[in-house]
């Protein structure tokens, strides 16, 4: 298997605060990875280093054999294109269309023109269930639809894996459903994803690894059905019990 | 805060290195030669101190007049040049003249011994006598210096006739206003009792009011030091010479008493007959058109500069960082009518011929940027950074992102703090007549010394300021709507 993402000797800290003190995991093509583990503990920032949103403060993170670290703005720009990112808090722009949040980057980045720019994200619009919502602005939008734009935009630049930073937390629960079965049928499609999430039921389901965070460390990885029922550590038995009582 | 400081010392010593340039340049002569030339005599004045010189109104034209105005075509023919008349500020005239805006300056001025310092005279070609201006009914109290205590007088700043007053009556308060026209609504108003001005003047003001009356109230005059000069430039020998000898033609044939004054006094009294505003309304419209012309240039310029400037100091380049935080420091903490005459006289040092209209463009807009900057800044920083997140995210580069993200969004946010800069700016930029720009406050100016009405020429103007301002942002007050709703 191809390792898309490897992780080595990654370090974080803000200040005086060590946040990712060593991390080396590797994510191969067509995983799907389920990032788990207690609020503060580091997954954000530790999703955030992968597309260097954040920059690490030691180790490397190699994306198809390319350290990002020492990449200058433009290959990383090139690199960036190639991952796609969802947010808890969608971040759609407020200022474009439904239409035009979804074009903006094939438009202007990929520079594929304006009729093949639009025939794409409407499919990628169907594709999650919102071709009708097409020529609205995303502040008339429900939660789940803001993030199932969100996810449709990402995919506009045709990324190789797609990060996803807790998509649900933010939302509804009666809309909680309808991402996380866009996430499912994406995982089905083949996607390499690394989902940061709550939801322990997606997780079990969808995920290929489950990688525990805590204290800054990835404290123990396996496939969901030993996670969830034999966890090795005391961090995950406490973690878990704490998150389905 | 040290590096603010630094920058501050930076720009003063950069102001300082002019000075020397400025000496250089008036010491040296042939400036009769260069005028011949050049072609032009470049005259400054005072137009609002009537029978010397004024305004009135021909075909649409305005015409300057007057004593001074007569003398100064006679010097321009006799020199064989065109004559240019550039009306401004009484205060403004010496430092025009140092900084060779203007070739001479003919504006009955007195040669005291304070500007004997700082410029050359001519000899003097007009001798009129110190009088007062007061209100008819105080006729019975006023009649000397003494008869004044306790009173407030007025007197135009920079006369002769307010040294006199600071120095002979040292018990009345004094009251300095630039504009002769000013003063005299202070009298009318109550505001002062008298006004000191010199005897062709206060006749000619009194003669157009009938509540005014003049009187002599002796006033002590060395006789070296009042009657009215030329002034030039120090060291202009040539030039000085060359206007004795027309001043003494002028007086050999007796033109300024058998000529030059009864001219005037037809000027004054055709004025006087149609003094109505309506006749007036090409004087407010041409206001109007130069205050909106340098509004919307400089808000124009004001915008790129400062979308330009706050980018700068967004900018993590340390250099730029400084660089723009000092200027919009600078320019913010220093006032719009200094700025206006730094750029004019200052920087006119280096560019002989900036006309006055762009000076005050490019000072307003000079200061615009800096307010605009940080408004833009501040608009900038409003956007949450998930947004600039998300963009780079999907392969954007900073570029891209402030294009399509950022700088749109901001707009939205700060349109209507930049319309109220716009708004400002139309108010503001009223500060550009003192360089005498042609702007709407100039132009009521004019209206006033035309009409020798004071105070219905402000009312008018006044009238239009709001008009102006009232219905942009009415128009804004649209726009935002439909942005909102975009
Ligand atoms: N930009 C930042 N500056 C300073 N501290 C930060 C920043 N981002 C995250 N942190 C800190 O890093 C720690 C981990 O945060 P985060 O990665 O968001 O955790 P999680 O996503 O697991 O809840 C927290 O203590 C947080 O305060
Ligand atoms: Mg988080």
């Amino acid at each position: 298997m191809l390792n898309l993402i490897e992780v080595r000797n990654l370090k974080k800290a803000f200040g005086t605060n060590i946040v990712l003190k060593d991390i080396n995991e590797t994510v191969e093509k067509g995983q799907v990875i389920c990032v788990v583990g207690p609020s503060g503990s580091g997954k954000s920032t530790f999703l955030r280093c992968l597309n260097v949103l954040e920059e690490p403060t030691e180790g490397q993170v190699l994306f198809d054999g390319k350290d990002l670290i020492h990449l200058n703005e433009e290959e990383l720009n090139g690199l960036r294109q190639r991952m796609g990112m969802v947010f808890q808090s969608f971040n759609l722009f407020p200022n474009m269309s439904v239409l035009d949040n979804v074009k903006l980057a094939p438009l202007r980045v990929k520079k594929v023109g304006e009729e093949k720019a639009t025939e794409d994200a409407k499919k990628l619009l169907k594709q999650v269930g919102l071709e009708d919502k097409a020529e609205q602005y995303p502040e008339s939008l429900s939660g789940g639809q803001m993030q199932r734009v969100a996810i449709a935009r990402a995919l506009a630049m045709d990324p190789e894996v797609m990060l996803f930073d807790e998509p649900t937390s933010a939302l509804d629960p009666e809309m909680v459903g309808e991402v996380l079965k866009v996430m499912r049928d994406l995982a089905d499609s083949g996607m390499t994803m690394v989902v940061v999430t709550h939801e322990m039921g997606f997780a079990k389901e969808v995920a290929d690894q489950i990688w525990f965070m805590d204290d800054g460390y990835i404290q123990e990885k396996g496939k969901p059905q030993d996670f969830f029922t034999a966890p090795k550590t005391e961090r995950a038995r406490a973690f878990l019990s704490k998150m389905l009582q | 805060m040290k590096v603010k400081s630094l920058w501050l010392f930076l720009c003063v010593f950069v102001f300082a290195l002019f000075i020397p340039f400025q000496h250089v340049n008036a010491a040296s002569d042939g400036n009769l030669q260069k005028v011949k030339d050049k072609g032009t005599l470049v005259v400054g004045t005072s137009a609002d101190y009537p029978p010397y010189e004024f305004t009135v109104k021909e075909g649409g034209e305005t015409k300057y007049v007057g004593l001074d105005m007569d003398i100064a075509k006679k010097f321009a023919a006799d020199l064989g040049v065109k004559l240019v008349i550039k009306n401004m500020n009484f205060d403004s005239l010496l430092v025009a003249l140092e900084t060779h805006k203007v070739d001479m300056v003919i504006s009955g001025m007195n040669p005291t011994l304070e500007r004997q310092e700082s410029v050359d005279f001519s000899k003097i070609y007009y001798r009129g006598k110190q009088f007062m201006l007061i209100n008819k009914k105080d006729t019975a109290r006023f009649k000397s210096i003494k008869s004044f205590k306790n009173q407030t007088i007025g007197a135009q700043t920079g006369s002769l006739q307010y040294t006199l007053v600071k120095q002979q009556m040292k018990n009345n308060e004094i009251k300095g206003l630039a504009k002769l026209n000013d003063l005299v609504i202070a009298l009318q108003s109550g505001k002062v009792n008298a006004v000191a001005m010199e005897e062709a003047t206060a006749k000619a003001f009194a003669k157009n009011n009938t509540g005014l009356k003049v009187i002599n109230p002796q006033f002590k005059v060395d006789s070296s030091q009042t009657g009215s000069a030329i002034a030039f430039p120090k060291g202009d020998t040539s030039m000085v010479a060359a206007a004795n000898s027309t001043i003494n033609n002028i007086k050999k044939q007796n033109l300024i008493n058998k000529e030059y004054i009864p001219n005037a006094g037809k000027y004054m009294a055709g004025n006087t007959n149609k003094n109505s505003m309506l006749n007036y309304w090409t004087y407010f419209a041409k206001g109007i058109e130069y205050t909106l012309l340098i509004t919307v240039v400089s808000v124009f310029f004001g915008f790129v500069l400062g979308v330009f400037f706050a980018l700068m100091r967004l900018s993590h380049n340390k250099f730029l960082h400084w660089l723009a935080v000092a200027y919009i420091e600078f320019v913010r903490g220093t006032p719009l009518m200094v700025q206006v005459m730094f750029v004019y006289f200052g920087i006119g040092t280096l560019i002989q011929s900036l006309p006055a209209l762009i000076a005050g463009i490019i000072a307003v807009s000079l200061n615009s940027t800096a307010y605009v900057a940080e408004v833009i800044r501040s608009g900038i920083e409003s956007i949450p950074t998930g947004q600039t997140e998300a963009a780079r995210s999907l392969g954007l580069s900073q570029k891209l992102t402030y294009r399509y993200v950022i700088i749109p969004q901001a707009l939205k946010n700060i349109w209507p703090a930049l319309g109220n800069e716009f708004i400002t700016l139309i108010k503001e930029s009223s500060i550009v007549s003192i360089i005498g720009v042609t702007d709407l406050i100039y132009q009521m100016q004019l209206v006033q010394s035309a009409t020798y009405k004071g105070v219905v020429p402000i009312f008018i103007a006044m009238v239009i300021y709001f008009i102006m301002t009232f219905s942009l942002s009415k128009v804004l007050g649209y726009f935002e709507g439909r942005m909102k709703h975009a």
